[in-house]
C-alpha cells in the first residue's frame, strides 16, 4: 500500500520541473476545458483504527482522483461532467462514479437553473468537500463533513434554481439555491459498510433529497453568513440476517426507509487578508425504520466546529480547528426487545467525538501541495450511524482517545 | 415649467476613475461591448462569474493576466481577495460544475490581442500598455458616490403634448462628466424616449464641480404632470 504513495511522490518529483496544465481545446469553435486532481494520504493512529483503515498500522488506503470536462455551449449555457474515484480504507473501493454532470443555464445573475447530477449545496463545503487542494486542512471537520458518508449529501440527480442579488443601501449580496432530486449512495459507502457488521448487504440506497440554502455576503468586508436546510426520504434494499443476533438462522430480503430525515445547518466565514475563520453548526435528525420494518432508530446528530487558518508565506499555510460531534441513538421495536441498547448520554466516549486539529500545508508548486495534520480526538462515537470509528476495524473494542497523524499530498490542474 | 417637477437622484451611482488607479492599469473590452464605463461592482460580479452581461445586455467574458503586479493590484483592488483565494474560488466553480476557469494570459500584449478578437471579452492591462484594437472602459468606484457636486442645473422641458396627455414617468440617464465638470456624454438608460431626449438636452448643459478625473453618474428625472413646481 505504501507503493501507491511512493509512486505519487515520485511522479510529482518527475513532474516538478514541468507545470501541470489544464487541457483546453476547441470543438465547433467552443473552448473545452479539461481539469483534474488526485490526492494520496497516509494515516497513522496510535490506538483505534479510523475511517475504515487499518490506521493503527499506518495506512495509505486514502486515495482519490477526479477529472472533468466542461464548455459553454452558448453565452448562458454551461455544460460539463466530472468522474470521481476513491478508496478510503474499506470504502469507495476504486469504483468510479459520475460525480456531477450538469447543464447550467444562467438567465440573469438573479436566476439560473442547473439540471443533471448536481452537487448539493449544504453549508460552506459540502459541494467541494473532496477538493482538499482548496484549503489548508487534509480532512474537513468530521462533525460536519464526515468523509466516510460523503455520498449522503454530495449530489442529487435533479435540478437547482439559484441566483444572487445585490441588496440596496450597500447591504451586501444575497445568494440562494433551491434544489430537489434523487440521492444515490454507493454501496461502498459508510452506512452500508457499518450495517454490514449485522450481516446486512445493501444492493441500493438512496431517495428523495430537497432543500435550500441562503447566504449573505454582509456589508462587513469578508464576512459571509448563511443557513441551509435539507430534507430527505431514503430507502435501502438488500439482504439481511433473519435475526441479526443469531446469524445461523439465515438471510432474508432487507429493507429500510425514512420516517423523518432532515438537516439544518448554519454557518459563517470571515476572511481578512491571509486570515480565514470558519464556523458551522449542523443538526441532523434521522428516524429510520430498519430491519425490514421490525425496528425503528431515531438518531439525533449534532456537530459544530470553529476553524482558523493563516497563510504565513506564499507557499506555507497553518490551520487549526476544534470539532465537536455528539449523537443520541434510540432503538425501538424488535432490536430493542432483543437487548440492543439505546445510547443517549453524549458525555460518554461512545456517543461523541471531540477533535482538536492542527495542520501545516506547503505548496511545492502551484499544482502540488503537501499537508501534515495532527488530530487529537476524544471519543469514538460508535453507534448505529457512521462517525469514523467502525467496530469491524476495531474488534477488540475502542479506547476513549485517539491521536492521528495525516500526511497527504495532492495535485490538480 | 410650472407643472414640471423634476427629481434628481444623483447620489445613486457615481463612479470616479481615480488617476492613481488608471495609471496602474486599464480595463479594456472588445468592441462588441457597448458600454463605455464599468463600475467596480460590475467588475467584481463579472470576474466572479456572477454576471454574464453588462447593462447593455452584451455577454461578457472575463480575461485574467496570469500574475505580476498589474494582476495582483487588480485582484486586490476590485475583487477584494488574494490571488490564492481567487484561484481557490475559480477551482471551486470549476470542480463543482458551476463555472469555468477564465482565460489567463501571460502579458499585456496577449490580453489585448485576445480581447480584440474575442466577442464580449473584458480584460485589464497596465496603464502604459498599447490598447490598439480594443476600447478602454472608464472604471467606476461606488465608494466615491458623492464626489461630484452639481453646480449648475438646467431644468428639462416637459413637452406640452405629453403634459396635456398626462404622460410622464421617470427617465434614467448615464452621464459622463469631464474632469473640469462639463457633461461630455449622456446616454438614456430607461424611460419614455421623448422625455429622455428632453432630459438629455438639459443635462448636457449641467456643470459639476471639478475633479481629478472623468466620472460617470446615473441621474433619474421624474416628469410628473401633477407636480406644482420645479424642485
Amino acid at each position: 500500500m505504501h507503493r501507491r504513495i511512493l509512486g505519487l511522490v515520485v511522479a510529482c518529483f518527475l513532474l516538478g520541473p514541468l507545470t501541470l496544465r489544464a487541457q483546453d481545446f476547441k470543438v465547433f469553435d467552443r473552448d473545452v476545458q479539461v481539469h483534474g486532481f488526485a490526492s494520496q494520504g497516509l494515516v497513522y493512529t496510535n490506538t483505534n483504527n479510523w475511517l475504515t483503515m487499518d490506521s493503527n498500522q499506518g495506512s495509505a488506503g486514502y486515495t482519490d482522483f477526479g477529472v472533468n470536462m466542461s464548455t459553454n455551449l452558448t453565452d448562458n449555457l454551461h455544460v460539463g461532467a466530472q468522474l470521481y474515484d476513491r478508496n478510503l480504507g474499506q470504502l469507495g473501493k476504486y469504483h468510479p462514479s459520475l460525480d456531477w454532470a450538469v447543464a447550467d443555464y444562467r438567465y440573469r445573475s438573479w436566476l439560473g437553473f442547473r439540471v443533471g447530477k448536481v452537487k448539493t449545496t449544504l453549508g460552506l463545503y459540502t459541494d467541494s468537500q473532496d477538493l482538499d487542494f482548496l484549503r489548508v486542512f487534509a480532512l474537513l471537520p468530521q462533525s460536519i463533513y464526515p468523509t466516510d458518508i460523503r455520498d449522503a449529501t454530495i449530489a442529487h440527480l435533479g435540478g437547482d434554481v439559484y441566483g444572487s442579488v445585490s441588496l440596496k443601501h450597500r447591504l451586501g449580496d444575497l445568494s440562494y439555491t433551491v434544489y430537489a432530486g434523487h440521492r444515490s449512495d454507493s454501496i461502498h459507502s459508510g452506512y452500508p459498510y457499518l450495517l454490514s457488521q449485522f450481516g446486512t448487504i445493501f444492493t441500493s440506497f438512496g431517495g428523495l433529497q430537497y432543500g435550500a440554502d441562503l447566504r449573505w455576503n454582509t456589508p462587513v468586508k469578508g464576512l459571509l453568513v448563511g443557513a441551509s436546510r435539507l430534507d430527505q426520504d431514503t430507502t435501502g434494499k438488500g439482504t439481511g440476517l433473519l435475526d441479526p443476533l443469531n446469524p445461523a438462522l439465515g438471510t432474508i430480503p432487507y429493507s429500510e426507509f425514512s420516517k423523518s430525515d432532515w438537516t439544518n445547518q448554519y454557518y459563517g466565514e470571515y476572511t481578512h487578508g491571509k486570515l480565514r475563520i470558519d464556523s458551522e453548526y449542523r443538526r441532523y435528525y434521522r428516524d429510520q425504520v430498519i430491519f425490514s420494518g421490525t425496528s425503528e432508530n431515531p438518531d439525533d446528530v449534532r456537530g459544530w466546529y470553529v476553524s482558523g487558518s493563516y497563510r504565513i508565506a506564499k507557499r506555507f499555510e497553518l490551520g487549526s480547528y476544534y470539532s465537536r460531534y455528539t449523537i443520541t441513538s434510540i432503538i425501538e421495536g424488535a432490536l430493542a426487545s432483543e437487548g440492543f441498547p439505546s445510547q443517549t448520554d453524549t458525555s460518554l466516549p461512545a456517543n461523541h467525538v471531540y477533535d482538536k486539529v492542527i495542520t501545516g500545508r506547503v505548496d511545492l508548486k502551484n499544482f502540488w501541495n503537501v499537508k501534515v495534520e495532527g488530530h487529537f480526538m476524544n471519543g469514538y462515537g460508535s453507534s448505529t450511524y457512521p462517525d469514523g470509528f467502525y467496530p469491524q476495524q476495531n474488534p477488540q473494542g475502542f479506547t476513549p482517545n485517539t491521536n492521528a497523524l495525516v500526511v497527504k499530498t495532492g495535485v490538480n490542474f | 415649467m410650472k407643472r414640471l417637477r423634476t427629481l434628481l437622484v444623483a447620489a445613486g451611482m457615481t463612479f470616479a476613475s481615480a488617476d492613481s488607479l488608471a495609471s496602474d492599469f486599464k480595463v479594456i473590452a472588445n468592441s462588441s461591448v457597448k458600454e463605455d464605463t464599468i463600475s467596480a461592482e460590475q467588475i467584481k460580479r463579472v470576474y466572479l462569474e456572477e454576471d454574464k452581461a453588462l447593462a447593455d445586455g452584451v455577454h461578457v467574458v472575463p480575461v485574467l493576466e496570469k500574475d505580476g503586479p498589474v494582476h495582483e493590484a487588480f485582484v486586490r483592488r476590485y475583487l477584494g481577495v488574494s490571488q490564492e483565494d481567487l484561484q481557490a474560488y475559480y477551482r471551486t466553480l470549476l470542480f463543482t460544475g458551476r463555472g469555468s476557469m477564465p482565460k489567463a494570459l501571460a502579458s499585456d500584449e496577449e490580453v489585448v490581442a485576445y480581447v480584440a478578437r474575442t466577442r464580449g471579452a473584458i480584460g485589464y492591462v497596465s496603464g502604459a500598455a498599447s490598447t490598439d484594437g480594443v476600447k478602454t472602459l472608464a472604471i467606476g468606484d461606488t465608494s466615491n458616490a458623492t464626489a461630484r457636486r452639481l453646480m449648475i442645473r438646467i431644468e428639462p422641458d416637459y413637452p406640452e403634448t405629453l403634459k396635456r396627455m398626462n404622460i410622464g414617468g421617470t427617465v434614467r440617464l448615464r452621464v459622463l462628466i469631464s474632469a473640469k465638470g462639463n457633461v461630455e456624454e449622456v446616454r438614456a438608460l430607461g424611460g419614455n424616449p421623448i422625455l429622455c431626449e428632453s432630459a438629455a438636452r438639459a443635462v448636457k448643459k449641467w456643470v459639476y464641480a471639478a475633479a481629478s478625473s472623468r466620472t460617470v453618474t446615473e441621474v433619474s428625472i421624474l416628469f410628473d404632470g401633477h407636480g406644482p413646481d420645479i424642485r
